[in-house]
């Protein structure tokens, strides 16, 4: 069946269109129609045309997002009355609403960006559960003993990426992050502070050390997302220091850092605070192999949720309201703290701008991604808004108005003049996390990339338009309609498969019997332990 | 033996899921209990009750809400068996009968063993109110410190107090072997308590968790809970991923509503709110706690484990007769579970399906 949506502005960057035109999909792809007529006509005439948007970092599923709703049974209730035909429409904060939620807004992909590999069933489980959108997730690496102990024993890069490949493997994950590189560990140690230089004791390894050799590896894997780093010293003064440290310490080599706005800070003023936005941005713009996400912070109620432990015991005193969870994984951490940012707090507010800031500063919308590190810095229901702000000084005004006077003379915001243009939010929430991910297949609008499409209509509320998206198409099927969702799809766990030498798996199998005394295969994600919804597809490597 | 059985007596399954469709459709509030069952058949239960507009709790839920009120009123500070395993130079086991809700426990914790990371060294062992006789591991040398249960809250209370520095009033010679115990706890590197909230008042878990976090002032602490029978932690994940909240929620309003003393299984029987009940009990036949015996009732459990009362189906038990997901305590994770001994038994989602199966249309989705 043919469909033909005419007469819209389509915005597809990755094509250079930015232009009214006309737009053919057929079985669940962009297609040429080569002169055949429409099945199916949809006039689209004064809306916005673009590829469905795809979330680089939001935790959306696993242990981390599970214990944050355990832990706040009070941020969940739910109010609105049951649609009919909608099982578990109604539950406040499930997986079944966040996949109802970013379709509304004409997301169609989101990955997960931190699920440690023993829990990678628990988050596969409720990735499956969450209708409508496309998903994955990072798999965290870079303070477990056999990676560390490996460095240390100056393995083989071969080994390395070999290790790499089984774990991607087992847990089907869509690539690897590495969180305060050494410094989880640290912590088990009773180590509170770790910054780039630190070494994790017995292994005599610097965090640098860590992150680089991780760096190198998995970018010779030819899996296509580079290494996903959070760095050390997130949330802290003057940590715009250590941001600046470990982008010179990038290689050269492609290099994600995560939520750079909680590490855009410097030491000035009388609280010690201040924006060190624009010192950042320089940075960015002059080096090219490293890409970031903002993780913009918005007013509300949030729940932080990281697997920097040593980051989340720290914060534990400061819990809005004053509770959390402290969890010593598996060579790995996490940490569930809830937090509330308030535009009267000083801090608070000086961190609203600095991410602001450095989107505004970064010159290049290839470059920097749009996140609020959701649920950290604030709910991903607050992108339209973010969007907004991006797009209008004046509304960034605004806020300004409303913001503690001191703050305004920390930050560089109310100098900023630039408005992003729909073309630019394209580019941001489309064309480049399609490059940051490897996707072929998505993010653009181009024949035979599939046929996820978000309809909005044109508006100058720009939050309005993009808070319900008018209409959209998952992989060509009508899911939403005037910001509701018509239909439920369901849609498909997205992971890669690189090559590697099968030999790891022995060694690996033996790993885990002298350590554990357990089979390595209770912590692989088997085709039996899963629904029959969860389908997975293969993001291609480098070739 | 037929697979279903309808007040003792044989029927066909068919007939079985029918009356159970029946049963549950034409009541006004029907109550999905028991949930013992894998992950699988927790999510068809849970997506059940939630069609039906009814409610949903555990069997265990008593033991999985003790540890979660502590968690949501507090927070906790927790790790796994096998971090446990490879770190802990000291462990504090806390309350009796630790191994017969764990059997596997001082396998898994390896407590004859050293410790591997962090540095190797033996580890201290303190038992705090253990059963008689029940403080014996062969090559470990375990500390005690006596307690009744009556006591235990008490003698955690002064050990908290003394780890903060703080008097306790204790005879001397108590005091003494507080003092040492605390001193302990302190000297650890990376310390862990073990208990059960089976055995435990949640005040005496809250207590526990306010010790370790006044232990990681200054050295690290943290807790390996034993969870509920019955697979309660895994279901309990499953239902706060489907609703936010975990069992013992309502859907009467139209939406997940979560009260702990509303939508607790017996008290909705025996006051008479729940108006059907489906028990489920698939790993052990467990029956229902309730009183009441005039409720309409729907038993889902292993075969043998039949009720005198109302409809009966036999299903498989979860990662033995059938490969489940289940929470394994040895892990602290979702784990398959192969079966080792398959049977040709519906599994708990598959029994749910063919009674779904049977609701007439005019039922919402």
């Amino acid at each position: 069946m043919l469909t033909r949506l005419h007469g819209g502005h389509v915005v597809d960057p990755v094509n250079g269109v930015d232009e009214i035109a006309d737009l053919y999909f057929e079985d669940g792809r962009i297609v040429a129609p080569e002169g055949r007529a429409a099945d199916v006509e949809h006039d689209v005439s004064g809306h916005v045309v673009m590829a469905g948007a795809i979330d680089i970092h939001s935790h959306i599923a696993g242990g981390g997002v599970n214990t944050a709703r355990l832990l706040l049974p009070e941020a969940h209730r739910a109010h609105r009355p049951r649609p009919a035909d909608t099982p578990l429409s109604t539950a406040g904060w499930s997986t079944f609403e966040t996949g109802r939620l970013y379709a509304q807004m004409g997301y169609t992909t989101v990955i997960e960006p931190a699920i440690s590999p023993h829990h990678a069933l628990h988050a596969h489980l409720e990735l499956a559960d969450i209708p409508i959108i496309d998903k994955g997730f990072l798999t965290v690496l870079g303070n477990e003993d056999f990676l560390l102990a490996a460095f240390r024993d100056r393995a083989s890069q071969e080994s390395i990426v070999d290790y790499i490949g089984a774990t991607l493997e087992a847990t089907r994950a869509i690539g690897v992050k590495c969180v305060n590189a050494g410094g989880v560990d640290a912590f088990k140690q009773n180590i509170r502070h770790f910054s780039l230089d630190d070494e994790v004791p017995e292994y005599g390894l610097s965090s640098r050390q860590i992150f680089q050799k991780l760096q190198q590896a998995v970018n010779a894997t030819k899996i296509r997302h580079p290494l996903h780093l959070h760095m050390n010293n997130l949330g802290l003064p003057g940590n715009v220091e250590t941001a600046l440290a470990t982008i010179d310490a990038s290689q050269g080599l492609p290099l994600h850092l995560a939520h750079v706005q909680f590490y855009a800070y410097g030491t000035e003023g009388k609280n010690g605070f201040s924006s060190a936005a624009a010192k950042f941005a320089e940075k960015i713009n002059a080096n090219k192999n490293v890409t970031v996400d903002v993780g913009q912070v918005m007013f509300s109620d949030i729940v932080t949720i990281s697997s920097d432990v040593m980051k989340q015991f720290n914060s534990l005193p400061g819990g809005r309201p004053k509770k959390g969870v402290i969890f010593d994984g598996d060579s790995n951490g996490l940490g569930v703290v809830p937090y509330s940012y308030r535009v009267s707090d000083f801090f608070n507010a000086v961190q609203w701008a600095a991410g602001l800031e450095l989107f505004l500063l970064c010159d290049d919308p290839m470059q920097v991604f749009f996140t609020t590190d959701h649920p950290n810095g604030a709910p991903f229901t607050t992108y339209p808004e973010v969007f907004a702000l991006l797009m209008s000084a004046d509304r960034r005004a605004q806020y300004c108005s409303r913001l503690p006077a001191e703050v305004l003379e920390l930050t560089n915001l109310p100098a900023l003049k630039r408005e992003y243009t729909l073309y630019e939010i394209a580019t941001m929430t489309r064309a480049a996390p399609r490059r940051l991910y490897g996707f072929e297949d998505r993010g653009q609008l181009g024949e035979g990339a599939v046929a996820d499409i978000a309809i909005y209509k044109l508006q100058a509320d720009r939050a309005a338009m993009f808070r319900n998206a008018a209409y959209v198409f998952k992989d060509g099927e009508f899911v939403v309609r005037e910001g509701k969702v018509s239909h439920y799809t369901r849609g498909r766990t997205l992971r890669v498969r690189p090559e590697y030498d099968r030999q790891i798996d022995s060694r690996l199998d033996k790993y885990y019997e002298g350590l554990y005394g357990l089979p390595r295969a209770l912590f692989e994600v088997q085709d039996a332990a899963l629904p029959a919804s969860a389908r997975f597809s293969e993001v291609p490597c480098r070739h | 033996m037929s697979n279903a059985t309808l007040d003792g007596k044989s029927i066909s399954s068919e007939d079985a899921y029918e009356q159970a469709a029946k049963i549950l459709q034409e009541a006004s509030f029907p109550l999905v209990a028991g949930l013992g069952a894998d992950v699988a058949g927790a999510q068809a239960a849970i997506l059940l009750a939630e069609r039906l507009r009814g409610a949903f709790d555990h069997l265990a839920s008593r033991d999985s809400l003790t540890d979660l009120e502590v968690l949501r009123s507090a927070g906790v500070f927790v790790t796994t068996p096998n971090e446990a395993r490879v770190r802990a130079d000291l462990v504090l086991l806390v309350g009796p009968g630790l191994q017969s809700y764990w059997p596997g426990i001082f396998d898994r914790l390896a407590l004859d063993k050293e410790t591997i990371h962090g540095g190797t060294s033996k580890r201290r062992v303190l038992w705090i109110g253990p059963k008689r006789n029940e403080a014996k591991l062969d090559g470990v040398e375990i500390e005690t410190i006596a307690a009744t249960e009556q006591d235990l809250a008490g003698v955690l209370g002064a050990l908290r107090a003394r780890v903060g520095g703080r008097p306790a009033a204790l005879a001397p010679a108590a005091l003494k072997k507080i003092d040492a115990a605390a001193e302990a706890l302190r000297a650890a590197r990376f310390g862990v308590a073990v208990w059960a909230a089976a055995g435990l008042d949640p005040l005496i878990v809250e207590m526990l968790q306010g010790m370790i976090a006044d232990l990681n002032v200054t050295t690290r602490f943290t807790g390996v809970p034993i969870g509920g029978r019955s697979g309660a932690t895994g279901v309990l994940q499953a239902s706060a991923w489907m609703t936010g909240f975990p069992p013992r929620t309502g859907f009467g309003r139209g939406y997940p509503e979560h009260d702990t003393w509303r939508f607790e299984a017996s008290r909705l029987v025996d006051s008479g709110e729940a108006d059907a009940a489906l028990w489920i009990s698939a790993y052990d036949g467990e029956a229902p706690p309730w009183e009441s015996d005039d409720i309409p009732l729907i038993t889902l459990g292993p075969p043998g484990s039949a009720p005198k009362r109302g409809l009966f189906i036999a299903v498989g038990k979860p990662g033995e007769n059938y490969d489940a997901v289940e929470f394994a305590q040895e892990t602290s994770s979702l784990v398959l579970r192969r079966a080792g001994a398959p049977a040709e038994l519906p599994t708990v989602a598959e029994a749910i399906a063919a009674i779904s199966a049977k609701f007439s249309e005019d039922l919402p989705c």
